[in-house]
């Protein structure tokens, strides 16, 4: 069925040509010469006064990085990259590193103010109606400022920026670093452990619930930079956290790379929920500029009945890569996937998500709705996979999407493994399968059919946004109040 | 041209390589023919046979399980066999020669050897892509095979049955056929070995269907034990053309089953019925891909496969709809009863969707047993392992039944079903 009027305005007031946060700030910026080399990962390192340990972890990446290849499986097309024409550090002159809010550069308090990312405390609490929110600021390379550091350490976690947490928590970065996403994995993990600028560490103890949101806010300002952040967020035993992550950068012609790592590892009845708002410039109607967008996202449900939830909003960069996992290796843990994609203009989305189930009695659900518009290509790749021990394993998902115009392209590649006879897996890719009875129950009591269906879906949509903090879910409404009625795989 | 980095080629490989050097001269075929055979088996030493790293093949790593190919013996015999359908006409290719006696009137047949020698065949000979190994294998070797063409017009009662029968050693074969704009007929497309020795077969099926044709073909493969069988049916869907393609695989130890089709007409409508029945170490691999190229099409799949063992099932489907394809009606669903905990089962339903006023949809399960109905089964007094064995084979007949207009033919295919069961269960 074609899309109705309502969801063609709605897309289209989130077109690229609509792109809000595209303005650019000038900042002294210190930058390392162009290029990639053992020289510039030696000058990163020494940057950020990492201890050996770490520069020799980088140095290793790099060696095998090397020897890797860009893959090219996914269905996105782009030309090549030149990895030695980027900056790879790039840092406000004026904060050496994570200070107190007082001595950040007031240009770039300017910014985020002007992003609408609350940085200051004293407003924060002031505010009645608003929640907390406890925000890490990465600014091209470094992190620039980290809130409530103070009340949350009386609680126990640790929230700092993942240079800060190698120097003053050096044994737990070790312990955790590059064990769900090894140094190896694939080529822009491999790149991303090399040569990693910044990015945030979250610890939260034993039996402790964390007291409010945390958040990090990514920003890519300097021309000819590459972003490579490294998140790891580390839930001890009975801990819940919640997590979200926002993204922007200003309009250039360039393309310009963002290849971020994200680890989470969940032990032993705790619980880990991770949110992307994910808003990169995403080029011009012509498809010129916009950010490659080349993630890695896992999480490691080490302990039994942990869990580990993603949702995401993806409505920006060029080229999005990007694949967040579960790896469910506890019995009975719990691994969830939310995801809303929307393509427009030119840019080109290949996603999915990951299960694996290797536990006993682990369970996983996905659900992806994406909408493709313009000329863009929207694919969901996704792998459901249950090894021989991992008995009772279960999965559902279901993945839609709807095509505005009928130059876009909307694609879906699910590969599903059992090898374990009690697992159940079930996979659906149609709406009018799983609303039937829903349809009949409301045209039962009257309700005509179109009216039926926009309420069955928009309900859906909505509980897909209810998965997010009620901060983030603000957004994401604005960015897709969309209507999913006619879907097509 | 790429250059390829010179690969070290394993035993299968040489002996498929070897098979045709031992053959030059030999094998059938004009200077086009002659040509184009050179040119795929010269890809096949030069790319080897695919891996998992070729994503078309990414659950049949080929390389590596295609271990030994039996060289071909052309002194080997196998003997006409009993149709499976009473009554059917008979077509016959045994251990790669064609036997075209008894041809009903209603066909028009000719030994596939001819048309290798007068060149009429190159056009078809060629790959769907670089991915075809089935076909390149095939094109470089093929020595038989029938071109079939039914009439415009004409409705042929009875079952036609193509009976591919192999005793031991390999055969490449190739079936050319068109059906006439309203001919109605049923096909049954049947491979089936002598005894348990092994050998490797390649067969691959070129159907075309004009207006209004309405055709059922069958493609049964009963191989032995320790056979490879390497199938491929291309079609081709004129306006309105109507085909019924039923797949059931019940015999073989690695089977790739490929089924690429296009709909190219208006109204062409497709419905495929897949069962594959697998135990023991087999490796079974059915991949089908349909293309929707004009719009008021329609099609629907339903795989169903059961699992016990040891064995290692794999489903791929893709559905692609062109740009213009607008109505497009496609629903593909693929269900699994794995039934040991060392068996497995792939799936990879894939869309690929360019048009935006469509209806597409896919569904894949991978379940046990219904416990509620083994429970329903066994409060009646129903033993245990009877009670499974009822409720798979419900799970699989219940395809079979859709089939009804033609008695004999459900319950010739219902006995292969349920004998395939009764000996694995």
């Amino acid at each position: 069925m074609p899309a109705v009027q309502e969801t063609i305005d709605q897309v289209r007031q989130i077109d690229v040509d609509q792109y809000k946060y595209g303005f650019e700030t000038t900042i002294e910026m210190d930058k390392a010469p162009k290029g990639l080399s053992e020289d510039i990962i030696r000058l990163i390192s020494s940057k950020k006064n990492e201890p050996e340990w770490m520069l020799e972890w980088r140095l290793q990446a790099y060696s095998r990085w090397q020897t890797m290849e860009e893959p090219s499986w996914a269905r996105v097309r782009y030309p090549k990259i030149d990895f030695n024409d980027l900056h790879y550090y790039a840092a406000p002159k004026s904060t050496s590193g994570p200070k107190s809010l007082d001595e950040v550069d007031p240009e770039l308090l300017r910014v985020y103010e002007k992003l609408g990312i609350p940085l200051k405390e004293q407003e924060i609490l002031a505010g009645v109606e608003k929640s907390r929110i406890a925000v890490d600021a990465v600014f091209d390379s470094v992190s620039v400022v980290t809130t409530f550091k103070e009340e949350l350490k009386k609680a126990g976690v640790i929230f700092m920026s993942i240079s800060e947490a190698m120097r003053e928590h050096p044994d737990l970065v070790r312990k955790y670093l590059g064990t769900v996403v090894p140094q190896s994995d694939n080529f822009y993990a491999t790149l991303n452990s090399a040569v990693f600028t910044d990015g945030s560490f979250v610890y939260v103890p034993k039996g402790v619930r964390c007291p409010m949101e945390l958040s990090t806010y990514f920003r890519i300002n300097e021309k000819n930079t590459g972003q490579f952040e490294r998140t790891l967020i580390i839930a001890d035993e009975g801990a819940y956290v919640s997590y979200l992550e926002g993204c922007t950068a200003p309009q250039r012609d360039e393309n310009q790379l963002h290849a971020a790592v994200v680890e989470l590892i969940a032990l032993d009845d705790a619980e880990i929920k991770y949110s992307t708002v994910q808003n990169w410039y995403p080029g011009d109607k012509q498809g010129k500029g916009g950010i490659y967008n080349f993630v890695t996202k896992r999480g490691d449900c080490r302990g039994k009945n942990s869990k580990i939830s993603w949702t995401q909003v993806e409505t920006g960069s060029a080229i999005t890569w990007k694949y967040p996992s579960c790896i469910l290796r506890g019995d009975g843990s719990r691994g969830e996937f939310y995801s809303i994609a929307v393509s427009n203009g030119h840019q080109q989305i290949d996603s999915g998500t990951k299960m694996i189930h290797l536990g006993k009695n682990t369970s996983s659900r996905i659900i992806s709705k994406g909408i493709a518009a313009g000329v863009s290509e929207n694919t969901y790749r996704g792998q459901v996979s249950a090894h021989r021990k991992a008995e009772n394993a279960r999965n559902f998902t279901q993945c839609d999407s709807l095509l505005i115009g009928d130059r876009c392209g909307a694609h879906t590649v699910p590969y599903i493994e059992a090898k374990n006879s009690t697992a159940q897996f079930e996979h659906e890719a149609t709406t009018s399968k799983i609303s039937e009875d829903q349809l009949f129950y409301c045209l039962q009591r009257g309700i005509p059919e179109e009216a039926a269906i926009a309420l069955i879906v928009n309900g859906f949509v909505k509980e897909v946004i209810q998965e997010l903090p009620m901060e983030f879910a603000v957004e994401a409404q604005k960015l897709i109040g969309i209507s999913l009625e006619g879907s097509v795989g | 041209m790429n250059m390829q980095q010179a690969i070290k080629m394993t035993a299968a490989e040489t002996a498929l390589v070897d098979a045709y050097t031992a053959q030059i001269g030999d094998l059938p075929g004009d200077g086009a023919v002659l040509s184009l055979r050179d040119t795929l088996v010269h890809e096949l030493k030069t790319s080897g046979l695919p891996t998992r790293r070729v994503e078309a093949w990414h659950y049949t790593d080929l390389r590596t399980l295609l271990r030994a190919v039996p060289a071909a013996d052309p002194t080997a015999f196998a003997e006409r066999v009993d149709p499976l359908v009473p009554g059917s006409s008979v077509l016959s290719v045994r251990n790669g020669q064609a036997d075209i006696k008894n041809v009903p009137e209603q066909l028009t047949v000719r030994s596939y050897t001819e048309s290798l020698l007068d060149g009429s065949a190159a056009a078809g000979l060629s790959v769907l892509g670089a991915d075809d190994a089935i076909g390149r294998i095939n094109g470089g070797l093929v020595r038989g095979g029938l071109e079939i063409a039914v009439a415009a017009g004409v409705e042929i009662e009875a079952p036609v049955e193509i009976q591919v029968v192999q005793s031991h050693g390999q055969a490449h074969t190739r079936f050319p056929v068109s059906f006439g704009a309203g001919a109605k007929a049923t096909v049954i497309e049947r491979h089936l070995s002598t005894n348990a020795e092994q050998s490797f077969v390649s067969s691959v099926s070129d159907v075309t269907l004009a207006e209004g044709a309405d055709v059922i073909w069958i493609i049964l493969q009963q191989q032995g034990p320790a056979d490879t069988h390497l199938g491929q049916i291309r079609f081709d869907l004129g306006k309105d053309a109507k085909l019924h393609l039923f797949v059931i695989n019940a015999g073989g130890k690695l089977v790739r089953q490929e089924l690429h089709g296009r709909a190219t007409g208006e109204g062409a409508d497709l419905t495929l019925r897949g069962i594959n029945l697998l135990g023991g170490e087999s490796h079974t691999d059915l991949t089908f891909t349909l293309s929707h190229d004009v719009p008021h099409t329609t099609s629907s799949e339903i795989i169903r496969n059961v699992v016990f063992d040891r064995a290692k099932g794999v489903f791929q489907g893709k559905i692609l709809v062109a740009q213009d394809a607008q109505k497009t009606d496609a629903k593909m669903s693929c269900n699994t009863l794995l039934l040991s905990d060392d068996a497995d089962f792939s799936a990879k339903p894939e869309l690929e969707i360019f048009a935006d006023d469509v209806q597409c949809g896919h569904g894949a399960t991978v379940i046990d047993i219904d416990h509620t109905q083994l429970f329903y089964l066994l409060a009646r007094g129903i033993p245990e392992n009877k009670a499974r064995a009822m409720l798979v084979n419900a799970f699989v007949a219940e395809i079979v039944e859709e089939l009804e207009d033609d008695e004999d033919l459900v319950e010739s295919l219902e006995s292969v079903i349920s004998a395939w069961l009764e000996k694995h269960a």
